[in-house]
């Protein structure tokens, strides 16, 4: 197929250094296309890499490397990313975190998001929902908000770590909701769910794919969902925006990434962008991505450069706050 | 469905060649790579992921499921012959299995880990069987200041092995513990001891931690050693098999390793660690002669093999009945059945009791095609021996490398295996044990998480120890242990 | 006298390790309090406990004569250096360039004279690795040097 690179899309990349003289771009991509990603193979975000580089690899006519270099919550795999850049072949797909509170979270992440990365798309969302014991007297969110609120610390609630989207999720949660919770870290969702189901701590902020099992078999219920609208895995449960205090606007969503070096051809990313988008429109993929928590999110390298910056300082907001009270 | 009726469908469904082809991939892939130093089960099932695509969930999971097993006996095989264990429980083994190499008896020392493994396997089958559900409520019914105080209790009971002065002992311990603090404190988010290293921010690499303290260690020490150039190792077929007198020493060992790793494997975190070291201290500590330990004693081979692998199988529990995965393999074995549209949890062995009584039965199955399938290979291990060591250790070297890549992807680990490296051969020099460093390194994060999110649980009420049962039974035990060691020295002394 | 020179530089050494860690966790790692523990109470406990160990080892050796340990540190040398070029030459010369390279490196300090069977070491470990860890394993590292 053609590739029409409008003058908006040139524009859109944002990239100063379209002055650099593009390497034969109808021909790209000449060799092996690289993915680097954050998290291990089978985890939930190499599941969804792969889930979307297969089709691409169909389209490009070359194979699609998906390169495992976990570690420091997906940071090293876009620092590899960087590392083996330069023949514009090379690319990763990231969760939210090394693009918008890494650097604030972390001594020196070694690479500047602005400067370094080129956005490609979004690939999809998940929001998180607030589950709780099925045995617990706590029934919906206001009941939730009024057992919270009694005193300080009265509640207790588990996330996947300091930092983590689901402990600043909780942290926004709460500051809304205007009240303050006891915030226990654990490593995975498997621990905080042990732990809720065992009665050691009061509730959780998980990824609904991690609560969905267990509250289908009666061990845990779920509250309200951080989304704007009711997420498709699970429609039943409540949104949170608008209810027992929280704003109407409340939206809390991780998300991942496809990006690319800053230095890639503008013309490639255009093209990644539009395989992307076809790829991401088709039901199949869409059903695939859900199966694993994640709902379809194309959209163009600008909204992505958008959500990174919007999000950078929602979370900034809530970091401060944290770091501040403690 | 009774546990009969389970079994025979279990048995009818694993025996089909569909799926008996996989379990058989399975373990022979396990065996293999688990020979080869450094990559583990966790390597070769993300390899294998990939594969899983095309065949059913139920033949998936029964072949990752068999490259876990299946590592572990090949894990024995590379630490008892060149002392190279790319895991703590097979630092373990290598403690007596690899002097007895080093005596000769490399043929008994294989054959007391491939039966002792095998019998270890049947006994976490019978419990996985039978006590299945009473172990999943267990599971869940542990809490933070539980695994503290039980990890505690591990750490005391298990400090002794492999030395004889007891401040080397526990100060091993205790730079294990200080190592297991590098990286990002999951508490506070801080980042300890990183020095600016991105790629310490999850800590020091398990593997190549091991493989630096205990294999390239190894090998430095044997390079120019007279005695590894392979001119004399004459081994008949009489070395090849263990004596009357070896098989004696086995059994109790074996069924104690076995009981002991099918409880520990059960709880989600590191049982299997825990059960091999608390298996060894228990044989020195029952043995009427311990200083035979550390020398080439069957006991210290039979008795942690049999934990491991009981432990191995029993570490299904949670993962199947609570659809909660122990360990990362297990959590990338349930990323298997995702890819599958299988949804783990609770309710999955209700909808398809196949999958449990299937898997259960080809724990059985594979088992015994890896005894069959290791028995005969002992002779070619032990014929192996024979190879003067300058042409097998650089290839050692470069797979050990390739181990440690294989496990993030990054060769900063290959380069951390050399300072590792060196620090082993320096502990080495001054005869101070690796395997307690490891067995601190493995502990320590988890000691100090959970006894941290205890406190934090309890609001700083130190007394959480001891309300909870669970808790203050394992606070008594590391007590009276504590006691019954200080007054065998005092005895000792006066004596 | 001949003393305990291993443990006396072991115990001391661990010492050394466990009296840093102390210090640089007092000065940059919160303590925090027994309800809420900083990431600075751990290691500052177990840097004391090390270095009261390591002194624990040392002193009585000193006392005490011991077995000299024999150092090879040509052997040290050469095998660390091996892993350190395979670590460095992995994703520059590629899998059959790094290994080859430390494969000859570690070979040195072997105590066989010439350089044929090296040379024949060398190849069969470079061919060996291949097969297993690029076609057998299929792990995605590069084969052949990059080009400039």
């Amino acid at each position: 197929m053609t590739i029409i690179l409008t003058r908006r899309a040139a524009l859109s990349c944002a990239v100063a250094l379209a002055a650099f003289p593009a390497l034969a771009q109808d021909a790209w991509p000449t060799e092996p296309v690289h993915v680097f990603v954050g998290f291990p193979a089978g985890s939930s975000p190499d599941t969804l890499a792969r889930i979307i580089t297969e089709p691409l690899a169909q389209r490009l006519g070359q194979p699609v490397v998906v390169e495992n270099k976990p570690g420091a919550g997906g940071v090293i795999g876009v620092q590899q990313m960087l590392a083996s850049a330069g023949n514009g072949h090379t690319f990763g797909t990231t969760i939210n975190g090394p693009l918008t509170t890494a650097q604030r979270l972390m001594d020196d992440t070694g690479y500047d998001v602005g400067a370094d990365i080129a956005p490609v798309t979004l690939i999809a969302t998940s929001p998180l929902v607030l589950a709780v014991s099925a045995d617990s007297d706590i029934g919906d969110l206001q009941g939730f908000v009024d057992a919270a609120g009694a005193e300080p610390e009265a509640l207790t609630y588990g996330s996947v770590g300091q930092g983590s989207g689901a402990h600043l999720t909780a942290e926004l949660f709460a500051d809304e909701a205007g009240v303050s919770m006891l915030h226990i870290p654990f490593t995975s969702y498997a621990e905080v769910t042990t732990s809720i189901m065992g009665g050691e701590i009061d509730a959780g902020f998980m990824a609904p794919s991690a609560a969905m099992p267990h509250v289908e078999a009666g061990n845990m219920q779920m509250l309200g969902i951080t989304s704007a609208e009711p997420f498709p895995q699970a429609p039943d449960v409540p949104v949170m925006a608008g209810q027992a205090g929280l704003p109407d606007d409340f939206r809390a969503e991780l998300w991942n990434a496809f990006i690319a070096p800053a230095d890639t051809d503008p013309a490639v990313i255009e093209r990644l962008n539009t395989e992307l988008n076809e790829i991401l429109a088709d039901p199949e993929v869409q059903e695939k991505l859900l199966a694993i928590g994640w709902k379809a999110a194309p959209g163009t390298p600008a909204d992505l450069e958008e959500r990174i910056a919007t999000d950078t300082e929602m979370w900034g907001a809530v970091i401060d706050r944290v770091q501040d009270s403690q | 469905m009774t546990t009969w009726e389970g079994l025979l469908y279990g048995i009818g469904f694993a025996m089909q060649p569909g799926v008996l082809i996989y379990c058989i991939l399975g373990v022979v892939l396990g065996t293999f790579v688990g020979v080869l130093p450094g990559i583990g089960a966790m390597a070769a099932i993300s390899l294998l992921l990939p594969v899983t695509y095309y065949i059913t969930a139920e033949a998936a999971l029964i072949m990752l499921a068999g490259v876990y097993y299946g590592a572990q006996y090949g894990g024995a095989v590379a630490s008892i012959l060149m002392r190279l264990p790319g895991t703590p429980q097979s630092a373990v083994t290598a403690l007596d299995g690899y002097p007895m190499v080093r005596e000769g008896r490399a043929g008994v020392a294989l054959f007391a880990a491939m039966a002792s493994s095998f019998a270890g396997s049947v006994i976490g089958i019978m419990v996985l069987v039978m006590l299945a559900e009473w172990l999943s409520r267990a599971a869940t019914a542990f809490g933070a200041a539980d695994y503290a105080a039980m990890m505690i209790l591990g750490l005391v009971a298990a400090s002794t092995i492999g030395t004889d002065q007891f401040a080397k002992g526990f100060a091993m311990v205790t730079l294990g513990l200080l190592l297991g603090c590098v990286g990002t404190d999951v508490n506070s988010g801080v980042q300890r001891f990183t020095f600016g290293q991105t790629e310490f921010l999850d800590g020091i690499n398990l593997v190549a931690l091991a493989m630096g303290l205990f294999g390239v260690a190894e090998v430095i020490a044997n390079v120019r050693d007279p005695d590894r150039q392979g001119v004399v190792e004459r081994i008949g077929l009489r070395r090849l098999l263990p004596g009357r007198d070896d098989l004696r020493r086995m059994g109790w060992p074996t069924l104690r390793g076995g009981a002991l790793g099918s409880f520990f494997g059960a709880l989600p975190g590191t049982g299997s660690t825990l059960s091999s070291f608390l298996s060894y201290a228990m044989e020195r500590r029952v043995a009427r002669d311990p200083s035979r330990f550390g020398k080439g004693a069957v006991e210290g081979v039979a008795g942690p093999e049999s934990a491991n692998n009981a432990a191995a199988i029993t570490a299904f529990v949670p993962t199947l009945t609570l659809g909660i995965p122990g360990d990362p393999i297990m959590a990338l074995m349930l990323g298997a059945l995702v890819i599958h549209g299988i949804q783990p949890g609770p309710l999955m062995l209700e909808a398809r009791p196949e999958m449990f009584w299937g898997l259960v039965a080809s724990f059985g199955i594979g088992n015994l095609l890896l005894l069959i399938l290791n028995l005969p290979l002992i002779g070619i291990w032990v014929a192996m021996l024979r190879i003067p060591f300058r042409w097998l250790y650089p290839a050692i070297l470069v797979f050990v490398c390739l181990g440690v890549y294989s496990v993030r992807g990054l060769t900063f680990d290959i380069i951390a295996v050399a300072g590792i490296g060196l620090v082993g051969y320096l502990l080495a020099l001054a005869a101070f044990s690796p395997a307690l460093l490891l067995l601190g390194f493995v502990l320590g994060p988890l000691i100090e998480t959970n006894l941290r999110r205890a406190l934090l649980i309890s609001r700083g009420d130190p007394m959480v120890f001891l309300e909870r049962p669970i808790a203050a039974g394992f606070v008594v035990a590391t007590a009276a242990l504590l006691l019954l060691s200080l007054w065998q020295a005092w005895r000792r002394r006066t004596a | 006298m001949r003393r305990d020179w291993p443990d006396i530089w072991g115990g001391l050494a661990l010492a050394a390790v466990g009296l840093s860690a102390c210090g640089w966790a007092l000065a940059y790692y919160d303590l925090g309090t027994l309800r809420r523990m900083g990431p600075g109470f751990f290691p500052t406990v177990l840097g004391a406990m090390l270095a009261a160990l390591g002194l624990i080892v040392a002193l009585p050796a000193l006392r005490r004569t011991g077995v000299p340990s024999r150092v090879q540190p040509w052997a040290a040398a050469a095998v660390l250096a091996s892993i350190v070029i395979f670590g460095l030459g992995l994703s520059r010369l590629g899998l059959v360039g790094a290994t080859a390279a430390s494969v000859l490196v570690a070979s040195l300090p072997a105590p066989q004279p010439g350089w044929t069977w090296r040379m024949v070491l060398t190849l069969a470990v470079t061919l060996l690795t291949v097969l297993v860890f690029s076609f057998g394993l299929r792990m995605t590292l590069p084969l052949w040097p990059r080009l400039p």
